[in-house]
C-alpha cells in the first residue's frame, strides 16, 4: 500500500484538533508567530495548520509527500528521502542545514528552527516513526471528529475522492488537488473552493520538479569529459603548431603566421 | 531621554562596547608585546638574557611582602588594600554578580555584603591616601606623568557613588543620577584600562622580561654604528638573517 | 603607501566588525542574526557571498586557460594575480558557507552521504576540488620562498598542465551547476530569469565577468601600490569580455524569444525595469565601454567597465538567487545589517590576504616595498615611556589591530542579545476589549475574537463583589483595569508593575528604601512585594495569585485565567466541550458584523466603529 490523506475541505469545520493531535504525537513545543513565520501557521513547531481559504473555507495544510519530490532531489546530502510506505523523511543527522529543500518544495513547506543555534528541518513525516511503521494511521486523521482528513491507500483514496466528486457534482470543484501536480502527490484534496491559494495562486505543472535538473545533472560527466578532452587536444595542437613553427620538419610548411607565442 | 533611559543606555549597549573593548584591548596590548618582545630577541646580538632572575624578579614583585614593604611600609599597605578593593568589590559584589546572572545566565560566589562595604570604604581611602601621595612626596611628583595623578581619583568615583547608592536614604532622583555617575565613571574606566598604565594588569607578568630585553639596545646605538662606518647621513640598517623579510629589496639596491 | 595603510585600516576594521557580529551568529543561531525566514530561506550570503564569489573567482581558470592552453605567453604576467584571486575568493566562498549553513560543522557530510541528483551536490563538489586545485596551483609561489618546500614545487610545477585542465573542467560544472540549482523551482523565480538553459547563461556571464574581475583587480591594485597599470593588457582582456557578454545577452534573448516570454518586457511592473537595469549594469554598459576604441583602450574606462560588469554579475546573482523569486510570501527579504556585515567582512579579509601575499611573496614581477616600512630600521629608544620600533613593525600592526579591535567592540555593542525564547517575536500592542453586557476580546484587532458574556460571568461569580477574583493588579481606586493597560503586548511577557508610579518625582515619590531594603541590591528580587502594601489588591479565592511582578504575555493570560476555570467547571457540569478552543474561539468575525452579540449602547444606528479592515471573511453558512 501506498499511505495517504485525503482531505475533503467541505466537512472540515476548522476545530484544529489535527493540529493539536499532531503537536501531542510529535511532542512539539508551543509556538507563537515570529518575525521568520509565514502567514499560513506552519512552522518548525506546527507541521500541519488549518487556514482560511476563500470564502471562509478551512484547508488544512501540510506536507503533501509527492510522489517525486522536489525536496528529495535538491538535498546535497540526502537526508530526506521518499520511503517505501509513502512518506518523506527526514534525517536529522545527514543535514548540514543548507536549506536548499525550502528553496525548492513548490508548495513552501518545509520550515526552519530559526531561533535555535542547531537548527533542524521542520515538516510532517506521518508519523512514519512513531505510527505509521506500526501499522498505525497518523494522528491528525485520528484526531478529525467529522473524517474529514482521512488515511488510506493513494488508489483507494483517489477513487473515493472521485466518487464523492460524482455523488456531488455541484457542490466539488472536480479536481482531485494532488493527483496530478508535480507529478502526484500523497496527501490529496477535494474542494468546494478553488485550493490555487495554497501554492500562492501559481498553478503547478504537471511534470515533476526534480525532471527539470535531471538534463542537466545527466550532462554533467559528459561535459566534464568533454571540457577535459578538448583542453587536452587543444593543448597539444596548439603545442605541436609552435614546435612545427620554430623547428619546421621534412615537408610540413609552418602554418600561416598567427601568433600564439 | 530620562534619567532611567539614559541609565539602560549605560549599562547596555555602552557597557558592552567599553566593557569588550577592555577585553580585547588588554588581549591586543599583550600579544603586541609578546610581538614586540619577539622583534627584540631577533635584533639582540647575544641572546644572553637572565631568564632565570627575570623569572624569580616578577615572582618577588607579585608577592606584597617584598624589599618595599620594608622601605615603605605605609605605602605599600595602601596599595595592597587598594589593589584589593579594585579586584575584589567590582567582581564579587552581590548585586554585580546578580547583574552579570542576568545577562549571561551564570553566576559565581559573592562577597558577604559586609565584607564589600568595608572593602569599597578602604579602597576609597586609599584611593585618597594614594593621590595625596602623589602630590605631597616630592620624589613621587617628579615621577609623575598626568595619568598618575587622574587614575587614583578616577577609581575612586564609582566606589564612592556605588557604596552612596547602595546604603545613603536618597531621593529616586538623586539615586539615579548618582547610578548614572556611577557606571559611566566604571564604564570610563574600562574603556582607559588597555590603554593607559592599568593595562600592567595582563602586562605585568612579562615587564620583568620586556626590560631584561630591551635594556639589550643601548640608545642610539644604530646611529652610532652608521657613523662609525661613516653612513651618518643614511637611515641605519642592520643585516637581519631572516627568511621571510631578508629577500626584499630597496628600490635602490634592486635597480 | 599611504592608500594601502588607509585601506588596510578600514579592512581591518569591517574585519573586526564582522568577527564581533561571527561571534554572535554562531552563539544565537540564524534567526537572531539575519533577516532570513521560511519564506526566504536564502538571503544575501548565499547570492552574494557563494554565487556572486564564485563568479568573480572565473577569472582564475579563463586566464591559466589563456596561457597554458592557447600559450598566448603575453598575458603570463597576470595568471598569479589571477589564480590567487581565485584562490582567495573560493576559500571566502567556503568561509561565507560555514556562515550560512546551520550546521556548518556537518559540511563534511556531502563526502560521505551522497545525492548525485543534487544539484548542490555537484556544485560542492566541484567546489572543494577546485579548491584543491587551486591551492596546488597557487603553492608554487610562496614554495619558491621555503626553501623547504623547494622539491614540492619542481613537483607541482610539473603537474601544471593536468591541474589548470581539471581546474576548467570543474570550473566549467561548477559554474554552470550553480544555475541548475534554480532549474528546480521554475515557479518562483520569474519568467524573465527563469530559463533551462540557466546552467550555460551562468557559465557564459562567469566568463565574460570573471574577466571583469581581473581587470578591476588589476587597476585597483595598481592603484593602490602605486604601480604602473597594465592598461595595454588589459585592453585585449576587454576585447575578449566584450565578445563574451555579446553572446551572453544574444543567448538570453534569443532563449526569452525561443520560449514566448519576450511579452513580459512589455509588461508594467518594477520587474520589468529591474531586468533592463541587471542587463543594463551587467552587458549594455560594459560592452559600450569595452568597444569604443577610446574607452577600451583608457585605464579608467576599463576600470569603470569592469566594475560595472562586477556590480552586474552580482546583481544578476542577487536576483536569480531569491530578490526576483515571487510567490513566497508578501514580505519581501531585505538583509539585516549583521548579515551585510558578516559579507563585507569576508571581502575584507580575503583582500587583506591578498595584499599580504602581495607584499610577501612574488605574485607580480616586482614586490612592492614601503620605504617607510622597512623592517630592517633600528628602534629609536626615548628616556621615559615606550620604546619606538619604528613604522614597519609597530606603527602599521599597532594600528591595524587597533581598528580590528575597536570595530568587534563596536559590533558588540550593536548586537543586542535576547535570550532564545524572546527572539523572532514580533510585537502586537493589546487593544481593550469592547461591549458591555458581552465583551468582544480581541487583542490583536486581527478579527479572530472571543465574545466573552461578561455580564454573565459576573452574575455567576457572585455579584459586583468577585470582580477582583478575575482583575488583578488593578490599578489605584479602579475596580476593573482594562487587561491592555498592563499587559501591553501580545505575546512577550509585559510589566505589570510601574517603577516611576512609586519613586518618580510625578508620582508617588517614595524613598528607594520604601520597597528595597539598604545595603541590598535594589532589584525587584530583593525589593517588597506589591500584596506587603497594596492588602487589598488580591481578593478573596482570586484566580490569579500575585508573586512576581512580571505579568504573563496577554494570550497567556487569558488562556490561563479562562482555560483554568473551564477545565474545572468542565467535570463538575458534564461539558466535555468546555475547555476546547472552538468553546471560545467560534469563528472569525467582525466586532460591528455580530448580530448575535448584544453590544449594548455601542451599536446605534449610524454609528461606526472604527476598524482595521479585514481580509475576506463571510460565515461560510
Amino acid at each position: 500500500m501506498h499511505a495517504a490523506i485525503l482531505t475533503d475541505t467541505t466537512k472540515c469545520i476548522g476545530c484544529r484538533e489535527c493540529v493539536i493531535a499532531c503537536k501531542k504525537e510529535n511532542r512539539l513545543p508551543p509556538d507563537l508567530p515570529r518575525r521568520w513565520s509565514r502567514d499560513d501557521g506552519l512552522s518548525a513547531r506546527n507541521w500541519t495548520s488549518v487556514v482560511e481559504g476563500p470564502g471562509g473555507a478551512y484547508v488544512r495544510k501540510q506536507c503533501r509527500h509527492c510522489l517525486e519530490p522536489a525536496c528529495v532531489a535538491s538535498c546535497p546530502v540526502g537526508a530526506l528521502t521518499k520511503t517505501d510506505l509513502g512518506p518523506v523523511v527526514y534525517d536529522a543527522r545527514k543535514c548540514m542545514g543548507c536549506r536548499y529543500c525550502m528553496m525548492a518544495c513548490p508548495y513552501g513547506i518545509p520550515r526552519y528552527d530559526w531561533d535555535q543555534t542547531v537548527p533542524y528541518i521542520r515538516k510532517c513525516i506521518l508519523c512514519y516513526e512513531t505510527r505509521l511503521k506500526k501499522g498505525r494511521q497518523p494522528a491528525c486523521t485520528e484526531a478529525c471528529p467529522t473524517k474529514a482528513t482521512i488515511f488510506g491507500d493513494r488508489d483507494e483514496l483517489i477513487e473515493l475522492a472521485k466518487a464523492r466528486i460524482r455523488e456531488k457534482p455541484d457542490l466539488y470543484v472536480h479536481r482531485v488537488w494532488g493527483e496530478r501536480e508535480v507529478g502526484g502527490a500523497s496527501v490529496l484534496y477535494i474542494s468546494d473552493v478553488d485550493l490555487k491559494f495554497l501554492t500562492y495562486n501559481r498553478e503547478l505543472p504537471p511534470e515533476p520538479m526534480p525532471q527539470r535538473t535531471k538534463l542537466a545533472m545527466n550532462a554533467v560527466p559528459f561535459t566534464f569529459a568533454g571540457v577535459v578532452a578538448a583542453m587536452a587536444g587543444l593543448n597539444w595542437i596548439i603545442d605541436r603548431r609552435r614546435k612545427l613553427q620554430e623547428h619546421p620538419e621534412g615537408d610540413e610548411a609552418p602554418q600561416e603566421g598567427r601568433s600564439n607565442g | 531621554m530620562s534619567l532611567e533611559s539614559w541609565l539602560d543606555f549605560a549599562r547596555g549597549p555602552l557597557f558592552r562596547l567599553c566593557f569588550s573593548l577592555m577585553i580585547l584591548g588588554l588581549l591586543r596590548i599583550l600579544v603586541l608585546t609578546i610581538l614586540g618582545m619577539k622583534e627584540a630577541w631577533d635584533r639582540s646580538a647575544d641572546k644572553i638574557v637572565p631568564w632565570r632572575d627575570l623569572t624569580v624578579q616578577t615572582a618577588k614583585w607579585l608577592v606584597p611582602v617584598s624589599s618595599l614593604w620594608r622601605k615603605r611600609p605605609i605605602y605599600s599597605a595602601v596599595s595592597v588594600v587598594f589593589h584589593a578593593g579594585l579586584l575584589l568589590v567590582p567582581l564579587f559584589l552581590p548585586a554585580h554578580v546578580l547583574l552579570w546572572k542576568r545577562a549571561v545566565g551564570f553566576a559565581w560566589a559573592e562577597l558577604p555584603q559586609a565584607l564589600a562595604d568595608w572593602l569599597t570604604l578602604a579602597a576609597v581611602a586609599a584611593g585618597l591616601g594614594l593621590f595625596a601621595g602623589r602630590v605631597f612626596h616630592s620624589a613621587a611628583r617628579a615621577l609623575s606623568r598626568r595619568q598618575e595623578y587622574v587614575w587614583p581619583l578616577l577609581l575612586v568615583v564609582p566606589f564612592a557613588t556605588g557604596y552612596l547608592c547602595s546604603h545613603a536614604v536618597l531621593s529616586p532622583r538623586a539615586y539615579q543620577w548618582l547610578m548614572l555617575l556611577h557606571v559611566f565613571a566604571g564604564n570610563l574606566i574600562l574603556l582607559l584600562i588597555p590603554f593607559t598604565k592599568i593595562a600592567h594588569c595582563v602586562l605585568f607578568p612579562l615587564s620583568q622580561y620586556v626590560s631584561g630585553l630591551a635594556w639589550k639596545f643601548p640608545p642610539r646605538a644604530g646611529q652610532r654604528v652608521a657613523e662609525t662606518l661613516g653612513y651618518a647621513d643614511r637611515p641605519t640598517w642592520v643585516e637581519r638573517p631572516r627568511v621571510a623579510t631578508d629577500r626584499i629589496l630597496t628600490p635602490t639596491e634592486e635597480a | 603607501m599611504a592608500r594601502v595603510r588607509r585601506l588596510k585600516f578600514f579592512l581591518w576594521a569591517l574585519t573586526g566588525l564582522a568577527a564581533a557580529v561571527g561571534v554572535f551568529r554562531f552563539l544565537f543561531g540564524l534567526g537572531a542574526a539575519t533577516n532570513l525566514s521560511d519564506a526566504y530561506p536564502w538571503g544575501v550570503w548565499i547570492g552574494f557571498d557563494v554565487m556572486s564569489g564564485v563568479a568573480l573567482a572565473a577569472g582564475g581558470f579563463i586566464v591559466t586557460a589563456t596561457v597554458y592552453i592557447f600559450k598566448l605567453e603575453r598575458f603570463h604576467v597576470i595568471v598569479r594575480p589571477a589564480v590567487l584571486t581565485a584562490f582567495l575568493g573560493y576559500v571566502a566562498v567556503a568561509v561565507g558557507l560555514l556562515f550560512d549553513l546551520g550546521l556548518p560543522w556537518n559540511i563534511w557530510h556531502m563526502l560521505i552521504y551522497w545525492n548525485p541528483h543534487s544539484p548542490l551536490f555537484e556544485v560542492g563538489w566541484c567546489v572543494m576540488l577546485y579548491l584543491t586545485v587551486l591551492t596546488l596551483e597557487f603553492l608554487p609561489v610562496p614554495a619558491e620562498e621555503i626553501s623547504r618546500l623547494a622539491s614540492v614545487r619542481r613537483f607541482l610545477v610539473k603537474i601544471r598542465l593536468p591541474l589548470v585542465i581539471a581546474g576548467i573542467g570543474l570550473s566549467t560544472l561548477h559554474q554552470s551547476s550553480l544555475g541548475s540549482l534554480f532549474l528546480i523551482m521554475p515557479e518562483y523565480l520569474h519568467p524573465l530569469w527563469y530559463s533551462p538553459i540557466l546552467p550555460v547563461l551562468f557559465l557564459v556571464s562567469a566568463i565574460g565577468l570573471g574577466l571583469a574581475m581581473v581587470i578591476f583587480e588589476s587597476h585597483t591594485t595598481a592603484y593602490f601600490y602605486y604601480r604602473k597599470p597594465e592598461t595595454h593588457l588589459m585592453a585585449s582582456l576587454a576585447a575578449a569580455a566584450r565578445w563574451v557578454l555579446v553572446v551572453y545577452l544574444a543567448l538570453r534573448f534569443a532563449d526569452l524569444a525561443w520560449r514566448g516570454q519576450l511579452h513580459h518586457l512589455a509588461g508594467a511592473g518594477w520587474q520589468v525595469w529591474w531586468f533592463w537595469f541587471e542587463l543594463a549594469v551587467m552587458a549594455f554598459v560594459p560592452i559600450a565601454i569595452f568597444s569604443l576604441p577610446q574607452t577600451r583602450r583608457n585605464q579608467t574606462w576599463q576600470w569603470a567597465g569592469a566594475l560595472f560588469g562586477v556590480a552586474g554579475v552580482v546583481l544578476n546573482r542577487v536576483n536569480v538567487g531569491g530578490l526576483m523569486h515571487q510567490g513566497r510570501g508578501d514580505r519581501l527579504y531585505w538583509p539585516s545589517w549583521t548579515e551585510i556585515t558578516i559579507s563585507a567582512g569576508i571581502v575584507s579579509a580575503a583582500v587583506l590576504a591578498f595584499l599580504f601575499f602581495i607584499e610577501h611573496f612574488r605574485v607580480w614581477q616586482e614586490r612592492p616595498v614601503d620605504p617607510e616600512a622597512d623592517p630592517r630600521k633600528l628602534p629609536e629608544l626615548s628616556a621615559v615611556g615606550a620604546t619606538w620600533l619604528g613604522v614597519p613593525v609597530v606603527a602599521n600592526r599597532t594600528v591595524y589591530s587597533l581598528a580590528f579591535v575597536g570595530a568587534a567592540a563596536l559590533g558588540f555593542a550593536l548586537i543586542h542579545p535576547q535570550p532564545a525564547s524572546s527572539r523572532g517575536i514580533v510585537p502586537v500592542p493589546v487593544h481593550n476589549a469592547r461591549g458591555a453586557d458581552v465583551l468582544w476580546i480581541d487583542g490583536n484587532l486581527d478579527g479572530y475574537g472571543v465574545a466573552f458574556p461578561h455580564a454573565d460571568h459576573e452574575k455567576r461569580e457572585g455579584g459586583k463583589k468577585s470582580c477582583a477574583r478575575c482583575h488583578h493588579m488593578n490599578l489605584p481606586r479602579d475596580k476593573a483595569s482594562p487587561c491592555g493597560v498592563c499587559h501591553r503586548d501580545m505575546y512577550a511577557p509585559s510589566d505589570a508593575f510601574r517603577h516611576d508610579w512609586h519613586a518618580g518625582p510625578r508620582g508617588a515619590a517614595l524613598p528607594c528604601v520604601k520597597c528595597h531594603t539598604p545595603g541590598r541590591p535594589r532589584t525587584k528580587e530583593t525589593a517588597k512585594t506589591c500584596d506587603q502594601c497594596h492588602k487589598d489588591l488580591v481578593a478573596e479565592g482570586a484566580v490569579i495569585k500575585v508573586k512576581q511582578y512580571q505579568a504573563p504575555s496577554y494570550t497567556e493570560a487569558m488562556h490561563r485565567l479562562c482555560v483554568g476555570c473551564h477545565v474545572e467547571r468542565a467535570a463538575s457540569r458534564h461539558k466535555p466541550d468546555m475547555p476546547r478552543c472552538a468553546w471560545c474561539h467560534k469563528e472569525r468575525r467582525r466586532f460591528v458584523d455580530a448580530p448575535d452579540l448584544d453590544f449594548r449602547g455601542l451599536r446605534a444606528p449610524g454609528s461606526e466603529v472604527v476598524l482595521p479592515p479585514l481580509p475576506e471573511s463571510k460565515s461560510k453558512r
